[in-house]
């Protein structure tokens, strides 16, 4: 019980911190009240800096970094603020350095730059995963450029919502960012902010803020980093995978045997009018009226998705179909047969 | 779990250092008193070590209150509908493509979600509960003043439904976690926060900072021990429209509705009653010459116009009250829904006297050409 106790009032003492209050002196530091969360931050701002570069319309020339290494390497977000004559950095006690890009990487939206100077202050990447859903975590940025020369930067406190794979964009010309996101709650997504940095209790950075998306599924701007893990990668000079290229087609095309219901206007839910005898539809004993509800785990909502899915797959490889007929779910295995031409 | 809920208390006496109410975190008197004690006891100073552990504790709690409800989350899924809305909807061009959240309200398989998830008209939803199974749902009753919408799937009897908290059990300021599966993985993501204010939007909802976004609108506000304290929505006391509050979405400002004690709400939309927001019809400016409202147009075929009011006369008092500004009646008419009757007192210009009458609560106006269904949002 004593030892509850004290885990008690040690969490106390942190929420203490969180809500900023100080009627409640925790651990003194030089007369002075100091509590978790300050550590976080003041650990963390020798290690960042801010990048002025080139802004082109409406993206602006400014960016956050951070080292991740004794002789001056520099991680930030990959955009078009790196395209100009020339990348400025400003150190957190306000020198400023030419910087020389050492690595961009378009499909993790990751790059790498270089000052010529030592700095005992960095953040030492890691090739694991740092943080799970629901740890603190403090996100310090340059976002709307507040800070100034040696001003510190902006810090704001979170959780992690969720680490995810997905994919999200900006704009539809955009390249899609792939792969897992680290998702938090503390608002990141502002101009400035991207290759800001988000760290954990322990001081470890959890990852890179990336630049201003938005997600697919939802249709809102994402606060998110870019783990830890992916900007290690990327230092390594590590090659990734492609970056989102189109879904090559088949060369042969797949037919299942199902014709779809026609309607004009609206977003159709994919209704099957027709299902051609002898099919691969036939032989599945799917039916006039089912409504396609998903394919090999990939959800089916409208006949434009339908007819998306059914591009890419292929003759000759199974596939799982679900089905909804009146209100039931019907399930089926099925096997496209090649495309007569 | 129960030391959960001692540890949060103590958080919660010690920010108010004393002067917190015995009720705070719907927590007993002795309880309060104990958590007193054991600050008095307690070290003043802290190690590093115990302050990294305490911080991992709280994160904790958080994980686990989500755990504790999320059994009764489920995946909404949408086929077909408006392939777009014209415009935007509040703040974000269109509604995304991913499925909604909902959650589970009892056993045999009702499920609340947020109007705003239906904002493009499906012609079938699906809901895919805790276990995995996906289900047709059928649409049953919507409540426009709360932007709540009822769905039930068939053939299930012991699904987990959520414990309720009541609005008077909850403190402002007490830690609250938002879940939703918006994002697309079957893992709810997590917003936490506070309640930032209790009675908003004529009392149907309470305000928090957590993040609040079409990522978990329909799903839950919980507090630390994984209780239901509302479903979240998009929310904006200026506008009854279904889009209006997107436009605040992870802005700090955000809504849930409570459910514990709406009994007689639920009941209403089981039985696929459509409950309206109240709608007088008069466009009026303070009276320059005195109290009350001066009523500058009345819109045809509104309640306002079935009661015989006219331009030139005066809103007085609604259920006895004086009204003399226009946010004191928008305020006050929230509070109500289509159908509810309230009492007017006007001064009528005509007959040069004041009469006071009950008059029945319309609805607003559809926007012409527009499905029955779908009001669409304001256009900003």
């Amino acid at each position: 019980m004593k030892r509850k106790l004290k885990l008690l009032i040690v969490t106390l003492g942190f929420s203490l911190s969180v809500l900023g209050t100080n009627s409640l002196v925790i651990g003194q530091n030089e007369g002075r009240t100091s509590s978790f969360v300050e550590k976080m931050i003041a650990q963390a701002q020798p290690r960042m800096v801010k990048i002025f570069g080139a802004g082109a319309g409406r993206v602006e020339g400014f960016a956050t970094g951070f080292f991740v290494s004794k002789d001056g390497r520099i991680v930030t977000a990959q955009g078009v603020i790196l395209d100009g004559r020339r990348v400025r950095v400003v150190t957190a006690n306000g020198t400023s350095y030419e910087a020389a890009i050492i690595r961009r990487d378009r499909q993790k939206q990751v790059a790498v730059l270089k000052i010529e100077a030592e700095t005992p202050d960095y953040f030492e990447l890691s090739e694991k995963q740092i943080g799970e859903k629901g740890d603190w975590i403090v996100a310090l940025s340059n976002a709307f450029k507040v800070a100034d020369k040696e001003e510190p930067l902006s810090a704001s406190l979170g959780i992690i919502s969720l680490r995810t794979e997905m994919e999200a964009r900006l704009t539809k010309r955009d390249v899609a960012y792939k792969g897992e996101l680290v998702l938090i709650d503390a608002i990141t997504s502002n101009p400035g902010a991207a290759g800001g940095a988000v760290v954990n209790p322990a001081g470890q950075l959890v990852g890179m803020i990336g630049k201003v998306i938005n997600s697919s599924e939802t249709n809102t701007r994402l606060n998110y980093a870019v783990p830890c893990s992916a900007l290690f990668d990327v230092l390594l000079g590590q090659k990734t995978v492609a970056a989102a290229e189109p879904v090559v087609k088949p060369t042969e095309q797949a037919d299942l045997g199902i014709v779809l219901f026609k309607f004009g206007g609206r977003s159709n839910p994919a209704y099957i009018d027709r299902v051609v005898r002898g099919s691969p539809a036939a032989k599945a004993k799917l039916r006039t009226d089912d409504m396609i509800v998903a394919i090999s785990g990939q959800k089916i909502g409208s006949v434009k998705e339908y007819n998306n899915l059914v591009e890419t797959l292929r003759p000759n490889e199974e596939i799982l179909i679900i089905v909804k007929r009146g209100v039931e779910m019907v399930r089926a295995r099925l096997t496209p047969r090649a495309k007569k031409k | 779990m129960h030391d959960l809920n001692r540890l949060l208390l103590l958080l919660a006496v010690i920010v108010g250092m004393g002067d917190l109410p015995p009720s705070c975190f719907a927590q007993g008197e002795t309880a309060v008193v104990e958590a007193r004690q054991d600050i008095a006891d307690g070290p003043q100073v802290l190690s590093q070590e115990e302050l990294f552990r305490a911080m991992a504790l709280t994160s904790r709690a958080f994980r686990q209150a989500a755990e504790v409800v999320r059994p009764s989350l489920v995946t909404i899924e949408s086929f077909g509908g408006v392939s777009a809305v014209q415009g935007r909807i509040g703040g974000i061009r269109k509604q995304g493509e991913g499925n909604t959240t909902g959650i589970m309200i009892s056993p045999d398989g009702y499920v609340l979600t947020s109007t705003f998830n239906f904002i493009q008209q499906p012609a079938v939803i699906t809901v895919i509960t805790s276990d995995g199974k996906r289900r047709v749902a059928t649409v049953m009753g919507r409540d426009d003043t709360r932007k709540l919408c009822l769905l039930k799937i068939n053939g299930v009897a012991d699904m987990p439904v959520p414990k309720m908290v009541s609005v008077e059990e909850m403190t402002v300021g007490q830690w609250v976690v938002s879940l939703g599966v918006g994002y697309g993985d079957t893992s709810p993501a997590l917003s936490m926060g506070i309640i930032s204010a209790k009675n908003r939007i004529g009392g149907r909802a309470i305000q928090t900072d957590a993040n609040i976004s079409p990522a978990n609108y329909g799903g839950p506000l919980i507090d630390i021990e994984g209780r239901l304290l509302g479903i979240c929505v998009p929310m904006n006391p200026q506008s009854q429209a279904i889009g209006a509050g997107v436009e605040w979405y992870d802005s700090g400002i955000g809504f849930a509705i409570p459910l514990a004690g709406s009994d007689e709400l639920i009941g209403r939309l089981k039985k696929g009653e459509r409950i309206r927001p109240a709608f007088l019809g008069i466009q009026s400016v303070p009276n320059p010459d005195g109290d009350g409202l001066f009523i500058k147009r009345v819109v045809q075929g509104t309640a306002a116009d079935e009661h015989g009011l006219l331009v030139e006369d005066i809103i007085l008092k609604l259920d006895g009250e004086p009204v003399n500004d226009l946010l004191k009646l928008r305020q006050m008419l929230n509070q109500f829904e289509s159908g509810q009757e309230v009492e007017l007192t006007v001064y009528r210009a005509k007959k040069n006297e004041e009469d006071a009458f009950q008059l029945k609560l319309g609805t607003p106006p559809k926007p012409k050409g527009e499905p029955e269904q779908l009001e669409p949002p304001k256009i900003r």
